[in-house]
């Protein structure tokens, strides 16, 4: 099997860690760091650790400079129209619950999922169920688990405000038909929110072409720090939302009695930010251009086919989602009935220090639903190889014939 | 079973590695779920299951299979080995501190504690040193006259009797503690001379004699034997120095000593000897419990107040 060895050998040298141990296979948690990342980290502790947007001087005016490149950098990167559409949160989490929490639903407005979310896109809605009396509707998805389009279509009404969806699976890296999806909700006069943790970092994202409405995503597993994430939403519609948290930086003015709001998306900003966060985060979507999509969605359906083909030549062993790994990026998740994930992941770590997540993937719920008590999750990025592709499946068999 | 195994080992390491503290905490909190009767949730049997079965994945595939095939039973049978070997532990640490002994009373077998056995060896009666070769539990005081052999009576009803040798090593370490202990309490004490050499046959119608020309010079006689070098004491112009510095009348032993009924008494004496099946000196009885070789001070001051010691 051909890989692009040139290339991927060149991407490794960018990665510290990368040969030092093992084979990291838990990209979908969480993305290794390249040195350019890490650089511009540290550049900001080093040379401008300073505040941003506040005060005067020359350190804090290049901070401010800085973030708002980063800004402009993620906007460029999702083609948004305009970087004040960029809001920088911690996490996907945050960003869905400021949507949540900002939205103003109310009693009886409908918010649509589907069954294979991750809790972050889950529990906000149970709660809003629980506290302002929403509805929560569930796309079930097909047999193969892709999403059911058609069900979906039926369950759109005037009453859904919100259709809130995993772009890419973490439980099986499908990723739902966004476009058709968003067109069919605006159609019914809703809007879209899309939790964009494992596609930002894999597949090109064009927000406006989408139509999104909304998209949350993090930092750390598209090559950049932890702690920092992104809520697209556009502009006409961030103006709207009421902010989810307030304080410093969120205000131009306020009296005793009054304040008065920063436009989008200062307003959504509250505290002093992760300015290393940003910066980092702007390093890496740099980066992550320059790769380019192409190239990264190819290595890793190169893997995965290698990866899924092993698999199903393991007595027992079934792959969550659809047969064809085209279809779930670069997820591999897998588990063999009366054998037990943890002991696993733990032996191949044990073994050879191969790194997989083993669990519910914080997709309990799916996993409840269908009575399977978790599954390894082996999820390649654009620098893991095909020789590491082949140490894992060899460690697994041997694995699985003890066990 | 697996957790309670893990965490005896694991505090064990730890004393020593650092690194190894928190899997004995994770392994502690798994116990102490375990003994308020809720499950051990926290998969630490799984994830040190996985870890074992593991690394031996790298060396031995089969080994491997028999360990995760069997981990159940293997922790087992390894908890229940701790459980032996901590019992064997605790009755040798009891043991060796109640009788100096890691296997018991006059036990003579291998003991960690006291590896060259120092507290159990004899001057065996043939004359060489050793454990010895005797039944250690058919010492006895029975049908045995006491009232024969140099004494200090008092009002007490504790008695302790010194069966030794003047000229061996082990009797010569046990003499002081022994004086230690009737001079620290309040009993009667009989004293013995039981020569296994030969050198120091001649003491035994010298000590009679003195004994009975001045039962309380004979002490003096006997602490000055034991503070003597043992080739001194072989020499008889030696012991006649040492009687006539006591205040002996050494003509008057000497002419003692080699009387027909001094060697009939010194006969009659060593026939009693005899019936406390000894087989080795020193052999120490403390109310009629015997003591053979020399034991630790608290060893004989235990056995003497019983759980007064306390």
């Amino acid at each position: 099997m051909k890989q692009n060895i040139v290339d991927v050998v060149k991407v490794r040298q960018d990665f510290p860690f990368l040969g030092k141990e093992g084979v990291y296979f838990d990209n979908a948690c969480q993305s290794l760091r390249p040195q350019f990342v890490i650089d511009a980290m540290n550049e900001y502790y080093n040379e401008y650790p300073a505040c941003g947007g506040r005060s005067m001087h020359h350190l804090a005016t290049k901070v401010t400079h800085k973030c708002d490149e980063a800004r402009d950098a993620v906007a460029n990167f999702l083609h948004a129209k305009r970087k004040e559409e960029i809001v920088f949160t911690r996490n996907t989490t945050e960003g869905i619950n400021l949507v949540a929490h900002s939205l103003g639903l109310k009693e009886g407005d409908i918010v649509i999922t589907s069954d294979k979310e991750h809790n972050s896109n889950l529990i906000p809605w149970q709660v809003l169920k629980e506290k302002l009396g929403i509805e929560h509707k569930i796309i079930f998805s097909k047999e193969d688990n892709t999403f059911d389009l058609e069900t979906y279509q039926q369950a759109l009404n005037n009453n859904v405000k919100l259709v809130s969806l995993g772009l890419t699976s973490n439980l099986d890296g499908v990723t739902i038909p966004a476009k058709e999806i968003i067109q069919l909700a605006h159609k019914a006069g809703a809007l879209v929110l899309l939790d964009g943790a494992q596609a930002v970092p894999h597949h090109e994202i064009d927000v406006q072409d989408l139509d999104v409405d909304f998209l949350a995503f993090s930092g750390h597993k598209m090559l950049g720090p932890s702690g920092i994430g992104v809520l697209y939403g556009k502009y006409a519609l961030l103006e709207k939302l009421e902010p989810f948290m307030v304080g410093g930086d969120t205000v131009s003015s306020s009296t005793y009695l009054t304040h008065e709001f920063l436009p989008p998306p200062e307003k959504f900003e509250a505290g002093l930010q992760d300015y290393a966060g940003i910066i980092g985060l702007g390093a890496a979507v740099k980066y992550l251009s320059e790769i380019g999509f192409d190239f990264i969605e190819q290595q890793e359906q190169l893997l995965n086919k290698y990866i899924t083909d092993a698999l199903h030549t393991i007595k027992g062993v079934t792959v969550i989602g659809p047969e064809d790994p085209t279809q779930r990026g670069g997820i591999a998740s897998f588990y063999i009935p009366q054998k037990d994930h943890h002991q696993i992941a733990l032996m191949l770590d044990e073994t050879s220090k191969i790194m997989v997540r083993s669990g519910q993937h914080c997709v309990h719920s799916w996993f409840h639903a269908h009575n399977i008590p978790g599954s390894v999750r082996a999820s390649v990025y654009f620098y893991n190889t095909l020789e590491e592709a082949e140490i894992f499946v060899r460690e697994l068999k041997k694995v699985v014939s003890i066990l | 079973m697996f957790c309670i195994i893990a965490f005896i080992v694991l505090s064990i390491i730890a004393i020593f590695n650092v690194s190894y503290r928190a899997l004995a905490k994770e392994a502690y909190e798994c116990v102490f779920r375990r003994i308020t009767f809720r499950p051990c949730n926290t998969g630490f049997k799984e994830k040190m299951q996985a870890k074992l079965v593991g690394k031996l994945l790298t060396k031995s595939v089969v080994a491997a299979r028999f360990l995760n095939k069997h981990f159940e039973l293997l922790a087992w049978l390894l908890f229940l080995t701790t459980v032996a070997s901590i019992f064997w532990t605790g009755k040798g640490l009891f043991n060796f501190y109640m009788y100096g002994s890691c296997n018991g009373l006059n036990k003579s077998g291998f003991c960690a504690l006291d590896p060259k056995g120092e507290n159990n060896k004899v001057s065996q009666t043939g004359g060489s040193c050793g454990t010895g070769e005797g039944d250690e539990s058919k010492v006895t005081l029975t049908n045995v006259s006491l009232d024969l052999f140099p004494s200090i009576k008092t009002d007490s009803k504790d008695e302790v009797v010194l069966i030794g040798c003047y000229s061996c090593d082990y009797t010569r370490k046990a003499y002081p503690l022994i004086k230690q202990l009737i001079s620290e309490n309040n009993v009667n004490y009989t004293f013995a001379h039981y020569p296994v050499k030969e050198e120091t046959l001649y003491l035994l119608p010298i000590g009679y004699c003195a004994y009975k020309q001045n039962p309380d010079k004979f002490w003096q006689l006997n602490d000055r034997l034991f503070a003597s070098e043992k080739n001194d004491i072989a020499k008889k112009e030696f012991v006649d120095t040492l009687l006539k510095d006591i205040g002996y009348d050494v003509e008057a032993i000497n002419t003692c000593s080699t009387s027909s009924e001094t060697n009939s008494a010194v006969v009659e004496r060593r026939i009693q000897l005899e019936k406390t099946n000894i087989y080795g000196t020193p052999l120490v009885f403390i109310n009629g419990k015997g003591l053979v070789g020399p034991k630790p001070y608290r060893v004989y001051e235990r056995i003497l107040k019983g759980w007064r010691f306390w």
